[in-house]
């Protein structure tokens, strides 16, 4: 119809540029316009006194805008209207066939598979599109290649890399007048979209892509994860949280369950609940990691009936689990039961050592767990190295003042900066009691103390579970959430407690203790810089170890959690990174170290070595080089080739000295990225088109791909005008203002 | 005739209260029940010294006065001077936040559990039903720590034994002698060289020793980890060293050594 009453198709209106190609300039049409329509309007007023028009003057100018706009019509005809287009000139120019064969494009589209359809669509395009261009046809996965006949075309390859191939065809494509990409895929990339180097490669040459897409937008009936968090490491024996995001399709409301499992067997489960359609979910999973060693753990929910591709219902992740001693230092202002029964908890921990100073006159302290006679041996340490040393600080009852100035410095550095953990637990001098609301590490806290003084309290109090630590592996006592949180509440109450204050915006409360009808939180956390800190606003849980039956490990079990929190996230001196430790069909790894002194600062004259242990006995020295504008960061690039488990070892030396050292895992795998993301990815195929200036297509519209197509700047081109004043609209319009000027006549009565 | 009797029953009993009571010092604050203490406000601190009432050989579990010669109320001997003394020299001494008077518990109910250290003496007069035994057990390991004080000679220690045993069999827990170098002697002050710390007699007698105890043995129990759960002080009378600290007959040294070594057994008991 379009191009019926516009004689053109739209697409010459949306790619070309609008000009009048007679001779004469602009300004004296507007002119024309502007006095042809001053002199029907004198002419109408003129007119109309003798033709008894006694109307309003509304209807007089009705009229005259009528004449004018007829007028101002038929001048415009006579400066010749035309559209400029740029044309791909006739068998000179390439069009690019693009097609996806990965394994999703075998699924079940419309009517047959994907690939199917694509097929079908390509003999339709093809056939129209070679009577005027030449063509060329490919096939892509992870790589681009070109097929001389469409029966090449196979749906069975393990990865879609749409960037990566559009970039491989334009670079083979550098000398060749390519006048369009058609690109026939469902869009389901493993590489999570087309970089913007690729889409400028194509700019600069003006080539459009025109995407054609295949595949639903959207299952009936599945559930994919999306994603699982996971830390990249953790303590031997520790429960990890694993947050596991997915989303599903046509089970809204009902029940599967949620699984961690390694080689061991189960590790965890839970029953989820599905959500809405399409709606982003996550659940957490609480495991124990077990012994030492990278471990590969797999997520899955349970398939449900009548569950179209059950391959996305799983996900891997690998946990390098760590055997190093990690130092936790606690300071103590007097002795207290509660130090004792930490330090007892501590004793069971073969990966938390617990070094104790304890005032126990007002100048003596007595040390616990030093290494040897020197440690600690004039106090707190007066230097950021010897305090750095340690991966996690606990204080007690001792006052913010009893550290001197510089000392406390070094405290907020030892979060900020080195990444440690804090614990300050209630007391007498602890907290508002102990100063610390006027110290300079009050912002260090994940509360807003009181202004009061005397907030400590020996009475007793009862706890239960906050929100924030349902599915925290600190407060996870026993492993089903909801007896955990049962669990709780039937503790023994605390032999005291301290009013901590208000939480503070991002700070999370973990549990909550209740004291004369006064609820209030009981254990605070929050990251802060590098590190992290928490409050424990009481020193009364010693209570939970004397009045529950022996051989019950709830309070070990609380502390023990407690302090891995403290220690676990604190790096070392050197510590690797990869992106992603789960590298999914694409070897490609981008390694990265960030190495740091003694003192915490970024050390940028280091020597930095990854040594790569792999499969079938593989081994690989790669030398880091130091990252730009980065300083302490060096980075390198590596390609895992085979798939399986790679060991890396990250040595950072100054000179003969070794600054440190980290080891982290990943693990390729093969054929598994085409699981998932399995709809068609609309969104990408749009954007792509319409960056490069294509179109998006649906299959059934390819009928108008060959017109559409031509119009293009890339390759070998020509520049036409398309005169307008032939359009039937333009006929039409003139009818039609005709007749509306006698219709009005006639019914006002002036005709 | 039955009121003469009654008059006699009267009687007998006023006397026998009469001599209790005087017993070292007449109607002492040893009568005062701990409550009584309470109701001044000086309830809520980090340590109570905790005295271990038990069921003495003999019967009499419920009473004080430290009458020691009849055999019975033998678990408050010196009680509560010795505790008082003491505990003005933890609160002077240390940082330790001790309520200025002791707390009295029993076996009887698991308020025991909120006092992780429990002082007893006399305890070669100790039984125990199995119970009882078995809540000091439950108390012993799960944490808590008794200190056992004036018992003298062979055959106390036979009893004192006999109840020991029945909460802590001999076969999982071993008695050890303490060394100068063990921890339990170190944690505030450097008690190396030990003597033999004799009660009260001493100002009349002479005598450190009672019966036929004439070496101070220190000994302790320990738990499966090396922890000392319970230390024994036989031969020796710290609690009385502590009651007449401030009696000017009453040797200084061994009222030194008394305190040194009680500070030094709170401390590891708060610490260990």
């Amino acid at each position: 119809m379009f191009k019926f009453l516009f004689k053109y198709p739209l697409s010459t209106f949306s790619h070309g540029h609008f000009v009048l190609l007679a001779p004469w300039p602009t300004w004296r049409l507007w002119l024309a316009v502007a006095i042809v329509s001053a002199a029907l309007a004198l002419r109408l007023r003129a007119t109309l006194p003798h033709t008894g028009f006694s109307s309003p003057p509304a209807r007089a100018a009705a009229i005259w805008l009528l004449q004018s706009a007829l007028a101002a019509v038929v001048l415009v005809l006579l400066w010749q209207p035309a559209v400029t287009v740029t044309e791909l000139k006739p068998q000179q120019d390439i069009i690019a066939f693009v097609v996806d064969d990965s394994r999703s494009m075998a699924l079940a589209g419309s009517g047959g598979t994907r690939e199917a359809e694509a097929i079908a669509a390509l003999h339709d395009a093809v056939g129209a599109i070679e009577q005027r261009f030449q063509t060329r046809l490919y096939r892509f996965d992870n790589h681009l290649s070109r097929v001389a006949r469409l029966e090449e075309i196979q749906p069975t390859a393990p990865a879609t890399r749409i960037g990566d191939s559009l970039k491989q065809l334009a670079q083979e494509t550098d000398e060749l007048p390519v006048g369009a990409i058609v690109l026939l895929t469902d869009g389901a990339d493993n590489a999570g979209g087309v970089d913007a180097q690729t889409i400028a490669a194509l700019r600069s040459r003006h080539i459009p892509v025109h995407t054609v897409g295949f595949g639903a937008e959207h299952a009936t009936h599945d559930v994919e994860i999306d994603d699982v968090l996971v830390p990249p490491h953790a303590l031997a024996d520790s429960r990890v949280a694993s947050v596991v995001r997915f989303h599903q399709y046509g089970y809204s409301g009902r029940k599967s369950k949620l699984v961690a499992r390694d080689a061991g067997g189960v590790m965890a489960s839970r029953e989820v609940t599905f959500g809405a359609d399409g709606a982003a979910q996550s659940e957490t999973l609480l495991c124990n990691v077990g012994a030492t060693g990278a471990k590969a753990i797999e997520f899955f929910i349970e398939p449900l009936e009548g569950e179209e591709n059950a391959a996305n219902n799983k996900a891997s992740r690998v946990v390098n689990v760590d055997a190093d001693r990690r130092r936790v230092l606690y300071v103590e202002g007097e002795p207290r039961w509660e130090y004792k029964f930490v330090r007892r908890a501590e004793e069971d921990d073969r990966l938390v050592s617990l070094v104790t100073m304890l005032r126990t006159t007002e100048n003596k302290v007595y040390r616990q767990g030093i290494k040897d006679p020197g440690e600690l041996a004039d106090g707190f340490p007066t230097r950021a190295e010897a305090l750095f040393a340690y991966h996690a600080l606990v204080i007690g009852s001792v006052e913010a003042t009893y550290f001197t100035p510089a000392q406390r410095e070094f405290i907020r550095e030892f979060v900020d900066r080195r990444g440690g953990g804090l614990l300050l637990l209630g007391g007498r001098y602890s907290l508002a009691d102990g100063g610390w609301s006027a110290s300079n590490l009050a912002d260090l806290l994940p509360v807003e103390l009181p202004a009061a003084k005397t907030t400590f309290h020996v009475e007793p109090a009862t706890v239960e579970l906050a929100a924030g630590g349902i599915d925290n592996s600190v407060t996870r006592l026993v492993d089903d959430p909801a007896a955990n949180a049962k669990r709780w509440k039937t503790l023994p109450y605390l032999m005291d407690f301290q009013e901590p204050g208000t939480p503070k915006p991002g700070a999370t409360v973990l549990a909550d203790m209740s004291a004369s009808g006064r609820k209030m939180p009981m254990l605070i956390s929050e990251n802060f810089g590098r590190g992290r800190t928490a409050v424990l606003a009481t020193s009364g849980t010693w209570r939970w170890q004397m009045n529950l039956p022996v051989g019950d490990p709830i309070f070990s079990t609380f502390w023990q959690q407690l302090l891995r929190w403290l220690v676990a996230g604190s790096p070392g001196h050197v510590t690797a990174l990869v992106p992603n430790q789960m590298l999914i069909d694409d070897g490609g790894v981008s390694l990265s170290a960030e190495v740091r002194g003694d003192d915490y600062q970024p050390v940028s004259d280091a020597h930095v070595e990854a040594h790569i242990i792999g499969p079938d006995g593989l081994s690989a020295n790669i030398e880091m080089a130091p990252a730009p504008d980065s300083p302490g960061s060096f980075l390198t690039e590596w390609t895992a080739e085979r798939p399986g488990s790679y060991l890396t070892e990250v040595i950072a030396r100054r000179g003969d000295q070794q600054v440190g050292r980290d080891v982290l895992t990943f693990q390729r795998m093969n054929g598994v990225a085409e699981s998932f993301h399995t709809d068609q990815n609309r969104e990408l195929l749009t954007s792509l088109a319409a960056q490069t200036g294509g179109r998006y297509w649906h299959p059934q519209d390819l009928a108008d791909l060959p017109d559409e197509i031509a119009l293009s700047e890339a390759g070998v081109t020509t520049r036409e005008a398309r005169e307008l004043w032939n359009m039937p609209i333009v006929l039409a319009l003139l009818v039609l203002l005709r007749f509306s000027e006698w219709f009005l006549r006639r019914k006002w009565g002036v005709v | 005739m039955k009121g003469l009797r009654r008059a006699t029953v009267v009687v007998l009993l006023g006397l026998s209260t009469t001599l209790l009571a005087a017993q070292r010092g007449g109607f002492q604050r040893r009568f005062m029940p701990s409550d009584e203490y309470a109701a001044t406000g000086d309830s809520k601190h980090e340590f109570a010294w905790s005295r271990l009432r038990y069921t003495p050989l003999g019967g009499s579990f419920g009473g004080f006065g430290g009458y020691n010669r009849g055999g019975f109320a033998s678990w408050s001997r010196d009680y509560p001077k010795a505790d008082i003394t003491f505990l003005a020299a933890l609160r002077r001494l240390t940082r330790v936040d001790a309520r200025s008077y002791q707390q009295v518990v029993d076996l009887e109910s698991d308020a025991i559990f909120n006092f992780p250290f429990v002082y007893a003496v006399q305890v070669q007069s100790w039984t125990f039903t199995d119970q009882q035994a078995a809540r000091l057990r439950e108390y012993l390991l799960r944490g808590g720590f008794l200190m056992v004080d004036d018992f003298h000679g062979t055959q106390d220690w036979e009893s004192f034994l006999r109840g020991m045993r029945m909460v802590l069999p001999a076969d999982k827990y071993p008695i050890f002698d303490l060394a100068d170098q063990d921890e339990i002697f170190h944690v505030l002050y450097d008690i190396g060289q030990r003597f033999q710390v004799p009660g009260e007699q001493y100002v009349n007698t002479g005598r450190t020793y009672e019966k036929d105890g004439y070496v101070a043995k220190w000994r302790a129990i320990r738990d499966d980890k090396g922890r000392i759960i319970v230390a024994i002080c036989h031969n020796m009378h710290l609690g009385d060293a502590w009651e007449w600290a401030d009696d000017a007959s009453y040797p200084e040294p061994f009222a030194s050594m008394a305190f040194r070594v009680g500070i030094d057994y709170v401390m590891y008991s708060m610490t260990h």
